[in-house]
């Protein structure tokens, strides 16, 4: 017996009358039925949803591959999402800078990018997309040069699960380096921001139609927004929605804090499910080990520990003891962090990383807050900390022999050239702890950036990209990808949903 | 919408039953109560001891002296905000004691050549709201009124409608130029520590401040140990 997929969606889902929508909407029996628009406020050619990395360089892409209105949502009163707060890495093989080899860090490739990740999620990334990926992050990045003025520091760091020296920060420290120059990309070929704009359904009519629009919920009422080309989901992830984060995670509850800005809370994955969009890897969630302990803020100080490892970095607990490989990915180090039992945790580095981690200006401005600690001596520097001055002074005598002999007996630490010995003072630390940073999981899409039904099947005039979409990091992302994701898919999304055919 | 000038917007609060009034005397705009005399029997004695005496009734000799002062500058307009101030939440006075009002058709002034544009009934009762708010809120609106500054301050030339917001520059008019403003909110301790001037770069003055409703520090969002206090904001007075 042949069971069409048409006929097993229709199980159960209002379909089939003309001007109902496909329809799983939450609520009470009277409010399932919803009717297609007869009427739009607006047609839009391309409508992107999120205005982070994703959205602003699909936006960018779009206005200037054939789309004649390119229109970026955002909920929130400023643009930006999560993009804008974040820590400012970005991962490439190579810059048109060269900056990797010109620090003789050593040697990388695409294919290695391409490895790390795969093996940093456990394989469960789409090896297809991890490929494009890490092809795409050096053109990426050389584009946002090129064309946004995108300026980066003159340093390459081997990060947490990376074999090699490939995370690259921006001038600013901060993702808004990135973000302004491609708000500046998009906006110069015309691309539209509108602020305060949050999306409340995807209008879909039923399994084999296109998308054919949003709903819209804004200050002056709710509006239909009817997409002539394409739809482009890029609206993040839900870190900071606890309830959505525990159905996938239990363990996530309201305990811990997250990294990202308030509006993080997953709502388009829900409304594209609702419309026969495949999500998957949703229980995959990460945890940023290196946060601000009270808040969960990823402040500038807080991408240091992040930054330091492949310069000599160590991580503390309160007892002064080394506990985990400092190499190590984010989920290793969490749950070692975690495994501590003792909150929170600390990382060490002296003055002579400074300049490989960050700049000397923002550590006196961490100081100043507080957020670093500092001191001439180790000794000294427990005693500031509150952790036992003789254990600290022991772990790091051991540290400092082990990186002489190049070989670490107690957590394996895989040691380089590049790492500098903690022997000469001053000294700093800084306290650290997990908090909730990154969903792996989302829409299933494809080489093409366009969202897969539950068959596999593209759904017609949709697409997605950034940490909306699921599948590239596996069960686990290494740093400095995030950005290089959405960049690379937001150009793939933004590009082919602008040669979609426009509708009249 | 036509321009218009929203000094003398809404002359008089809270109207429960406008067009039933409009209606009842005939003749559209015309109001159960006509003249100040109706409440304040002894009309002098709201005036300042130097001001001249009335003779009349209603706004119309008032405007002999007090032009209608003009509400697309950014700048006070003591003569209509005073007005408004003091009646706004007077609940038994309608609009239409000073104003001509047709709904959808016309709002003016009466005794005075001037048009404020043509609100309809939803539109009259938002404005109203939003009146009473700016009168005696708390929030940012109601700081305005002690200054002085009424809607068009803020809102330019056309009524304000539903959902209307105020872009950064209006309110620079009187609060910039930004790099000034922002030295005024730089923490000595902490200058990149400012709301003016953050990491966020340049937003809108709306994503804290509000007008007819309380203002928040976004800030605090991410920062919740930070120390920051805005006027306006859910413990002002209400």
């Amino acid at each position: 017996m042949e069971l069409s997929r048409r006929t097993l969606m229709k199980v159960g889902v209002v379909v089939g009358t003309a001007g109902v929508a496909l329809n799983l909407f939450e609520g009470k029996a009277g409010a399932v039925v919803r009717k297609i628009p007869t009427k739009w406020d607006e047609t839009v050619e391309v409508l992107i949803v999120g205005s982070g990395f994703a959205g602003l360089a699909a936006a960018a892409e779009a206005a200037v591959n054939g789309a004649k209105s390119v229109v970026i949502l955002e909920k929130m009163p400023i643009y930006g999402g999560n993009s804008i707060i974040n820590g400012g890495e970005y991962n490439a093989w190579d810059d048109k800078f060269h900056l990797r080899q010109k620090l003789n860090l050593g040697d990388d490739s695409a294919d290695l990018h391409a490895q790390d990740t795969l093996k940093g999620g456990d394989f469960f990334g789409v090896p297809e997309l991890v490929k494009i990926l890490a092809d795409g992050a050096t053109p990426g990045l050389n584009w946002m040069i090129d064309e946004g003025g995108v300026q980066l520091r003159e340093v390459v760091n081997r990060t947490g699960g990376h074999t090699a020296y490939r995370t690259h920060t921006c001038v600013a420290g901060v993702g808004r380096g990135y973000a302004e120059p491609l708000r500046k990309i998009a906006e110069s070929r015309g691309a539209k921001i509108r602020l305060g704009m949050k999306v409340t359904w995807i209008w879909r009519k039923d399994v084999d139609s296109p998308v054919l629009g949003v709903e819209v919920e804004t200050s002056k009422g709710m509006q239909n927004i009817r997409v002539a080309r394409a739809l482009v989901l890029a609206s993040g992830g839900f870190s900071r929605d606890v309830a959505m984060r525990m159905i996938y995670n239990p363990s996530l509850g309201p305990g811990y804090s997250s990294t990202n800005h308030p509006g993080a809370t997953g709502e388009m994955i829900r409304y594209a499910q609702a419309v026969g969009c495949e999500a998957i890897h949703m229980a995959f969630i990460q945890l940023y080990p290196y946060a601000e302990p009270e808040t969960g803020m990823l402040d500038a100080p807080a991408v240091y520990p992040f930054r330091g490892p492949g310069f000599g970095i160590v991580y503390v607990n309160k007892a002064g003891k080394r506990f985990v490989n400092e190499m190590e990915r984010r989920d290793v180090v969490s749950r070692a962090e975690l495994a501590t039992g003792m909150k929170p945790t600390y990382s060490i580095f002296n003055e002579e990383m400074i300049p490989h981690m960050g700049t000397k200006d923002e550590v006196e401005k961490g100081l100043a807050k507080g957020r670093f600690v500092k001191a001439d001596t180790l000794a000294e520097l427990a005693q500031k900390l509150g952790v036992p001055a003789d254990a600290l002074q022991e772990t790091i005598t051991k540290h400092n022999q082990y990186l002489k002999e190049g070989k670490d007996p107690e957590f394996n630490r895989a040691y380089t050239k590049a790492m500098i010995p903690l022997e000469q003072g001053p000294f700093y630390g800084i306290a650290q702890w997990p908090a909730v940073h990154h969903t792996m999981g989302g829409l299933r899409v494809n080489a093409k950036g366009q969202a897969l039904d539950i068959w596999g099947n593209p759904i017609p005039r949709l697409y997605a990209a950034g940490e909306v979409t699921g599948g590239i990091h596996g069960d686990n992302r290494l740093g400095g990808n995030a950005t290089a994701d959405c960049v690379v898919f937001g150009r793939i999304a933004g590009t082919n949903a602008a040669k979609e055919k426009p509708l009249a | 919408m036509r321009p218009i000038i929203l000094a003398l917007l809404v002359m008089l609060l809270y109207l429960p039953d406008v067009e039933a009034a409009a209606t009842k005397n005939g003749s559209p705009g015309a109001a159960a109560t006509t003249g100040c005399a109706d409440c304040h029997a002894d009309f002098a004695s709201v005036l300042p001891t130097e001001h001249p005496v009335v003779a009349g009734k209603g706004i119309a000799p008032c405007l002999g002296c007090h032009q209608p002062d003009g509400g697309q500058k950014p700048a006070p307009q003591p003569f209509a905000a005073r007005l408004h101030r003091a009646h706004a939440t007077e609940t038994t006075l309608q609009c239409t004691v000073c104003h001509t009002w047709r709904p959808g058709k016309s709002f003016g002034l009466r005794g005075a050549k001037v048009s404020f544009g043509n609100p309809g009934k939803d539109e009259m009762e938002n404005l109203q709201a939003a009146l009473r708010s700016w009168a005696n809120s708390g929030f940012l609106d109601s700081l305005h009124a002690k200054r002085d500054v009424m809607c068009a301050a803020c809102h330019g030339a056309t009524l304000p409608t539903k959902g209307d917001t105020v872009e950064n520059g209006r309110c620079l008019l009187c609060h910039g130029p930004a790099d000034q403003l922002a030295a005024k909110t730089r923490p000595a301790e902490f200058p990149d520590r400012n709301p003016h001037q953050s990491h966020l770069g340049e937003i809108a003055c709306t994503v804290c401040h509000k007008a007819h409703r309380a203002s928040t520090v976004y800030c605090l969002e991410c920062h919740p140990k930070f120390e920051m206090a805005i006027r306006g904001g859910s413990g002002a007075s209400q």
